[in-house]
Order: structure tokens, then C-alpha cells, then sequence
């Protein structure tokens, strides 16, 4: 039976990471909860710990910021939009390259490159793509429409301007939701679907019937964790339509950079993010009741 | 000898987390810690003897007196021992600014070898404004010197971390008073809060009217113009004139170098950063005032803030649409193309079109921007938004030698050659317009025709709203001079809203403390605008 180690040792092997948690995550943590009850900005000349506390008042007041609730509001709209979207396109590439094919792991790899970009460079590909003389208008919708396409401006209005993001993310995402859907379709056993091929099912029957309820577990894991990503979008944003026009495209995500950074409202924003995090929170643990564990 | 192995490893591997464990730790400490406040008590001379330690170079003759001083003042710091050789200081500063400050360094070395300055240099300009409010929180000392826009004058000297330069100017005298001064009012505006200096000027980043002239000078165009408009096509007075104008060269469909279509104007809309910058010169123009001198109450919803919306949405249609969704670059590269007829921008702008690769290079005008007729007379202004400005940090080692080094690289010698060795930094003394010592190095960079326009300009330049929460005031404004342009919001509602959220910011502040500042930043304004502040009530 080999010896365990004495409690001190263990102590001390789990002291840096417990030393590096503390200060890049729990304490700064700790502090942002406290700063949202405060009303402090570092434009106040004062230090933080002076601050007077004011309670609820930047919940209360995030509450009822309209801008605050139409980025919400906006956010969570762009969220579901490109995690369904994406969600779909994912599982249907994923099935198609289910079998095999001539070109098959060249054909993987070029799906999943958009993933290996950082989202930066992305959001400045789609800004000068979507320029009035850009190739969108220039080649894809000249095509259709002929000289009127030239004078298409995508981001001089927020419904265009919104759908510019909408594509740019799918593009880039879906490849993620491609390889969690291949990953779980492969993992299928065989003998099921052969099974069911021999008792005479269809392909759609198969996938239907057998396939989906099998990968169930990971797709509620994929749109979850896509979920939350889409959620905290900001780069496309910001590089694309600089949250116009006015502020018709800024995510939750641009309102509290803005808030924090450029109009240095420090407890408002700490507010904010509280909020934020909590409806994640209570959604995500709704969501995982609901598939996981009702009914147990 | 199992157990005693099992006994060594354990022992070993207890023993190297704990070097580790302790490392880590000392790190974080030493890093978090702030820098130690060195005070001493500093008497100073009424003499200018300058003396010289043995193997210092001494300043050679011929210098400028603020470089001079700033030299001398150097010496005794190292002759009473208040700084070393070796000393460093370091300057927190954007990427493009970064030529312009090497060459001030480079000068710097020639006289000063035994001070080194070292450079930070962050990628983008919110980079630094997030460093430095950053630095006025951990109060680390880490950098001596940090270059910010004037726009953030109020905060960063609200927050703590300017050092109040007051002391400086008067014991060394940087020359902003006689025939080399900066420029007034920017000299004054860009570094004076609540009746103080605390900054050193670097810049000036007054807008000038550009244009196209050979479509302006064009004899057949003005031929057909005053058939049509009943006046002379020229640089527009007013801003009534150049929507005429715009509206004719719009309507011509003409074809620019580039291939691409010309339009008539081309004003900052954006809804990133520049929208304010066209609306607040045709309000300060029209007589309009940000805020009561009584109340501080937001004075935008008024008929100046109406009326500077009736230009820009009279102007919009001859614009191209990327005025209002495009980055502020984007105006450059459309000027530069001979895109557009007119157009307002920052003084690299006119650098821009003077390059050899620019499509305007021989035919782009500089004049005043156009004005508003008030009572019958022709009020004309220019924006000054940005505006490089430096400042010393309060929680620097060497305050004294870090101002000094800014009054060197400012000087009226030192200063032209530091400004002519870039691009984001222009000029501002006096004399570099209209000294002959100085004049040909300047029209050089600029051209002959720029340097008297925008000598002019900044006569009648005014200033970002430079009181604490500056930047955010003027983020608000820009947001819904951009909702109007792209027409989604009605300009009444985009200005009810703005004087709502000006009201927000000033009531965070403290109404007392912010409309002490906005009273001395009103005072600094051009005196054609406060005469019209005073004519409407605005102004005691």
C-alpha cells in the first residue's frame, strides 16, 4: 500500500496554484463584487476602499437603463439566432461528412480553418467584405442584382448591420459546432444503426430515431458552451459597426467595456456584470435541469 | 532504503514547492508594491551660473532660452545630487507618436548623455488613457511622464495623477508668453484645469478646411455655379454656402482620380469617436454653449444644437454613406483619393494629401473651416478634439527632470525639429509660423498656403469638453449625432437625450465641482465666441 503523503505536504503542493487562483481570479473577484455596491470611478480622486457604498443603486439604475436592457435584449437575440444557426449547420456538415469519401480529412480540415483565426481578424475580414465595394456587393450580390447591389450599405442600417455579425459568427462558429456534432455522430456504435438498417429503417428514421437521442448529451453540452460564448460577443462589434449605427448593434459586452473602460463608471459596470452573470447562471441551470436531470 | 527513497522524495518535492511557493509570492509582492516617494526638500537659486560637472557636456550656445533652461535646470539637478547619472525616466506614449518622441530623445542625449529616457509604447490611444487612469489607482510610478489627449485633461487630473506644473513653468519659464508662444487660446486651453497648468503642450490638432481646387478654380464650374446659385463658387464663407456647393459638385456625378465617384463633402458622422466633432463646431459657431455658467445644465436642446443638426442632415445627402458607418480614417483615404470636394480633418491630413502616392497632391486647398452668421456677423471656430498634450505623474521619482525633459522637447528649436519629424504631433508656437528662423522649416512639412490657414485656425480654435468626464460627455454626444445621421433617431429626441445623459454625468461628478471646472474652460474659449455668449445671455 503505498504511503499517502502528510497533510502539510499537501498543503504545500497545491500553494502556488492556490497562491495564483487567489490573485488573478477569487480576490479580483471578491473585489468587483464589492465595487458594485459602491459608487466609486478613478476619476473621483479617490481610493476604492473609500468609496462610499450605495447599496442596490447600480442594480436598480442598470435596471433601468434602456440602453442597458436593448444590449441585453440584442444580445440575447444575436445568441440565439447564431447558436440555432449554427447549432443546424454543424449537425448537417457533420452528417454529410459522416461516411467515407475521397478528400474527406482535407475536406475536415478546410471546414474547421475559420476556428484557427482570431476573431480580430475575422471581424476586419467581414468589415471590408461587406464594404459597398466590397466583394459581397461587388461579386456575390452583383451577380443577382446587377449595379444596384453597389449601393447595398451594410452598415448604415441596424437590420443589415446586425446580419453582417450574424454571418461573420456563423462562420467562424460553426466549425466548432461541426466537430462536436462529428466527434458524437462517429461515436455511434455501428452495430445500432446497422441493426436498424436490416429491420428496414430510412436514413432519416436512423438519424432520427437512433443517431440523435444518442449524441443528446453533447449537443446540450455544445449549445451551452457556444451559448455562452456567443453571448459574450464583442470583437465583430466593435471592428465591424463600432456598435452603430448609434448603438443599434452593441452587444451587453461593448456597453460595459464602454462603461468601464472608456467612461471609467467602474462600480456601474461591476453592477452590470453582476447581473449579467447571475441570469447566466440561473438560464444555464434551468437548461440543465430541464435535459439532465427532470424526471429523475 | 524503500522507505528512506519515499522519505527523500517526499521531503525533496515539500521542499521545492515551498522555494516555489515563496517565489511566487515575492513576486506579487514586490510587484504590487508602490513605488517609494523620494522627497526632498529643494531650494531653489536666483542665479543662472551654470556649472559644469566635471565630463557633462554643457549646453552649447546657440539654444533656445525655455531649452537652455531646461538644460540648466538638469545640470543642477545632477549638481545638487537631487538626480544621478544614470537616472532614467520613462514616458507612457501612443505608437504614433513614437518617431517624433525618439528624435526628442535623440536631441536630448546630445546634451543630457547621462539621463536616459526610455519609451512605453501602447498600440492604440484608449491603450493609454486605460494605463494611465490604471496608474492613478496602483499609484506604482510606473512611468514619469505620460502623453494623453487634452480630452482627458479633467480626469486624469481629478483622479490624482497629473502633477500640478505651476511650480515648473514659473522657476523655468517654457516661453508661453512673447513671439514664440503657443498659440492662444490653445496654449492656454489644452493646459490649464481650475485655474492650473498641468500639462506641457506637444500638439495641436485644430481642423482646416480642405478642398479640391481645381474643381473650386474650375471656369466653367464657376460659371455654371452662379448661373445656378446666383454666387461665386469659392472656399464657402458659411456653412449654407458649402451645402450649395456640395450639392452642385454632387449633383455633377463627376469622376475621381481614383475611378471612383466624387462627392461633395465628406464630415465626420462616425459612430466610434468623430461624430461630435462636426456638430459641436457648427453649435459653438452658432452661438451654442455646452452647459449653463449658472446651473451646468446641458444647453444642447436648444436652437444652436437644432440648428447644427439642420447642416449636418442638409449635408448628408451629398456625403458618402461611410461618413456615418466608417472609421475616421476613412475620411483621409476618400480626400486623398479625390473622392471628395470638401472636407474638415486634422492637420495630417493635409500631410497625407502632399504625399507623392496621393491623388490630390498638387490641387488640395487649405482654408478656414466655414462659419455661422450670428446678428450679422460672420462667427467662424475650429475644433480642436484631441490634442497631444504631456503630463507629469504625481507619483514620478523625478517630477522636476521629468518636466524638464517635456520643456526641452518643446522648446521653440527642439520642438520644430520634433514635430517636423512625424506625424501625429503638429505645430503650435508662434514663431514657427512667422519667424523667418522658423517659417521655412515649418512650410516645408506643412506647404506655404497650410501654415497661414491653420495659424489662423488655431487662433479660433476651441476646445474638447476638457472637464472630468470629458471623454464619456463626448462619447454620449457622438452616439446620437450618429443615430440622427443614420436616421433612426429625430434630432429633438437624440437632443433630449443627450441633455438627459450630460445631466447623468454631471450629477455623478457633483454638480459645484464640475461647474467650477466648466466655468474656467469656458473662459479659454476664442473671444468671438464668448462675445456671442455674452450677446445671447450665455455669458456674464
Amino acid at each position: 500500500m503505498p504511503e499517502k503523503p502528510p497533510r502539510e505536504i499537501k498543503y504545500l503542493a497545491t500553494l502556488p496554484v492556490n497562491i495564483l487562483l487567489n490573485a488573478v481570479l477569487i480576490i479580483p473577484f471578491a473585489i468587483m463584487i464589492y465595487l458594485a455596491f459602491l459608487k466609486w470611478s478613478p476619476a473621483m480622486g479617490m481610493n476604492w476602499w473609500e468609496a462610499p457604498i450605495i447599496g442596490l443603486t447600480n442594480f436598480a439604475r442598470a435596471l433601468g437603463d434602456a440602453r442597458f436592457i436593448a444590449a441585453l435584449s440584442r444580445t440575447a437575440l444575436y445568441t440565439v439566432s447564431v447558436v440555432a444557426i449554427e447549432f443546424f449547420l454543424g449537425l448537417a456538415l457533420a452528417y454529410i461528412m459522416l461516411g467515407d469519401f475521397v478528400g474527406k480529412k482535407a475536406a475536415i480540415a478546410i471546414t474547421i480553418y475559420p476556428l484557427m483565426l482570431p476573431p480580430v481578424v475575422v471581424a476586419t475580414i467581414f468589415y471590408l467584405m461587406f464594404q459597398s465595394y466590397g466583394p459581397v456587393n461587388n461579386l456575390f450580390l452583383k451577380a443577382i442584382m446587377g449595379e444596384e447591389a453597389l449601393r447595398i450599405y451594410w452598415f448604415l442600417k441596424p437590420d443589415t448591420a446586425f446580419i453582417t455579425l450574424l454571418i461573420a459568427d456563423i462562420w467562424q462558429w460553426t466549425p466548432f459546432m461541426f466537430l462536436i456534432m462529428y466527434s458524437a455522430l462517429s461515436a455511434v456504435p455501428k452495430r445500432l444503426v446497422e441493426a436498424a438498417e436490416v429491420l428496414g429503417a430510412s436514413s432519416f428514421t436512423i438519424f432520427w430515431r437512433v443517431r440523435l437521442p444518442l449524441i443528446k448529451p453533447l449537443i446540450i453540452v455544445a449549445l451551452v458552451l457556444r451559448g455562452l460564448e456567443a453571448f459574450k460577443m464583442f470583437d465583430y462589434a466593435f471592428i465591424m459597426t463600432g456598435g452603430g449605427p448609434g448603438t443599434t448593434t452593441e452587444t451587453v459586452s461593448m456597453y460595459i467595456y464602454r462603461t468601464a473602460i472608456l467612461y471609467t463608471d467602474i462600480s456601474y459596470a461591476a453592477a452590470m456584470s453582476l447581473i449579467i452573470l447571475a441570469m447566466i447562471i440561473i438560464v444555464v441551470r434551468a437548461f440543465i435541469w430541464y435535459f439532465f436531470e427532470r424526471g429523475r | 532504503m524503500g522507505e528512506v527513497s519515499k522519505s527523500r522524495r517526499l521531503f525533496l518535492t515539500a521542499l521545492g514547492t515551498t522555494i516555489v511557493g515563496i517565489g511566487i509570492g515575492y513576486a506579487i509582492g514586490y510587484l504590487s508594491k508602490p513605488a517609494e516617494i523620494v522627497e526632498k526638500t529643494i531650494t531653489s537659486t536666483a542665479t543662472k551660473t551654470v556649472t559644469v560637472t566635471p565630463g557633462v557636456t554643457p549646453p552649447p550656445i546657440g539654444l533656445s532660452g525655455a531649452a537652455t533652461r531646461a538644460l540648466e535646470g538638469v545640470r543642477d539637478l545632477l549638481n545638487r545630487g537631487v538626480i544621478t547619472p544614470g537616472t532614467t525616466i520613462k514616458i507612457l506614449h501612443v505608437a504614433g507618436s513614437r518617431a517624433q518622441l525618439e528624435k526628442a530623445i535623440e536631441l536630448w542625449r546630445q546634451y543630457v548623455p547621462e539621463v536616459n529616457v526610455e519609451l512605453i509604447t501602447l498600440g492604440q490611444e484608449p491603450d493609454v488613457y486605460t494605463k494611465a487612469m490604471a496608474e492613478a489607482v496602483t499609484k506604482a510610478g510606473t512611468f514619469d511622464i505620460v502623453t494623453i489627449f487634452s480630452t482627458w485633461l479633467g480626469d486624469i487630473v481629478e483622479a490624482g495623477l497629473a502633477k500640478s506644473l505651476d511650480e515648473y513653468y514659473a522657476k523655468y519659464d517654457p516661453e508661453y508668453t512673447g513671439p514664440c508662444a503657443p498659440i492662444e487660446p490653445l496654449g492656454s486651453y489644452v493646459t490649464i484645469y481650475k485655474g492650473k497648468r498641468y500639462s506641457v503642450v506637444l500638439d495641436s490638432d485644430v481642423f482646416t478646411l480642405s478642398y479640391r481646387k481645381d474643381l473650386i478654380e474650375n471656369p466653367i464650374y464657376k460659371s455654371e455655379f452662379r448661373a445656378q446659385y446666383g454666387k461665386d463658387l469659392k472656399v464657402p464663407d458659411t456653412w449654407e454656402d458649402l451645402i450649395d456647393m456640395a450639392e452642385f459638385f454632387y449633383n455633377k456625378n463627376l469622376t475621381a482620380p481614383s475611378g471612383g465617384r466624387v462627392y461633395g463633402a465628406y464630415f465626420y458622422a462616425e459612430p466610434a469617436f468623430a461624430a461630435y466633432i462636426t456638430w459641436l463646431n457648427i453649435f459653438i459657431e452658432a452661438g451654442g454653449i455646452p452647459f449653463d455658467l449658472e446651473t451646468m445644465d446641458p444647453r444642447v436642446d436648444t436652437p444652436e444644437g437644432r440648428y447644427a443638426f439642420d447642416i449636418m442632415l442638409r449635408l448628408k445627402p451629398y456625403m458618402p454613406p461611410e461618413a456615418i458607418t466608417a472609421g475616421w480614417a476613412d475620411l483621409y483615404d476618400k480626400f486623398i483619393k479625390g473622392e471628395t470636394v470638401f472636407t474638415a480633418a486634422w492637420p495630417s491630413l493635409t500631410k497625407e494629401a502632399m504625399r507623392p502616392t496621393s491623388l490630390v497632391k498638387d490641387v488640395a486647398g487649405s482654408a478656414l473651416l466655414p462659419g455661422v452668421v450670428v446678428d450679422g456677423k460672420l462667427i467662424r471656430a475650429a475644433p480642436n478634439p484631441v490634442n497631444w498634450v504631456g503630463v507629469v505623474s504625481n507619483y514620478s521619482r523625478y517630477p522636476e527632470l521629468s518636466y524638464l525633459f517635456l520643456q526641452f522637447a518643446t522648446a521653440p528649436d527642439i520642438g520644430l525639429d520634433v514635430i517636423l519629424s512625424g506625424v501625429i504631433l503638429d505645430l503650435f508656437r508662434e514663431c514657427w509660423f512667422k519667424d523667418p528662423a522658423y517659417r521655412p522649416k515649418s512650410a516645408e512639412g506643412y506647404g506655404e498656403e497650410f501654415i497661414d490657414v491653420y495659424m489662423e485656425s488655431l487662433r479660433i480654435s476651441f476646445p474638447d469638453i476638457l472637464i472630468r468626464g470629458g471623454p464619456e460627455y463626448l462619447s454620449k454626444l457622438t452616439t446620437e449625432v450618429n443615430s440622427v445621421m443614420a436616421g433612426i433617431k429625430d434630432p429633438e429626441v437624440a437632443l433630449s437625450d443627450v441633455s438627459a445623459e450630460w445631466d447623468s454625468i454631471t450629477r455623478k461628478y457633483g454638480v459645484d465641482t464640475q461647474l467650477e471646472a466648466w466655468r474656467g474652460l469656458a473662459q479659454l474659449f476664442p473671444d468671438d465666441v464668448k462675445d456671442v455668449w455674452r450677446a445671447k445671455g450665455y455669458m456674464k
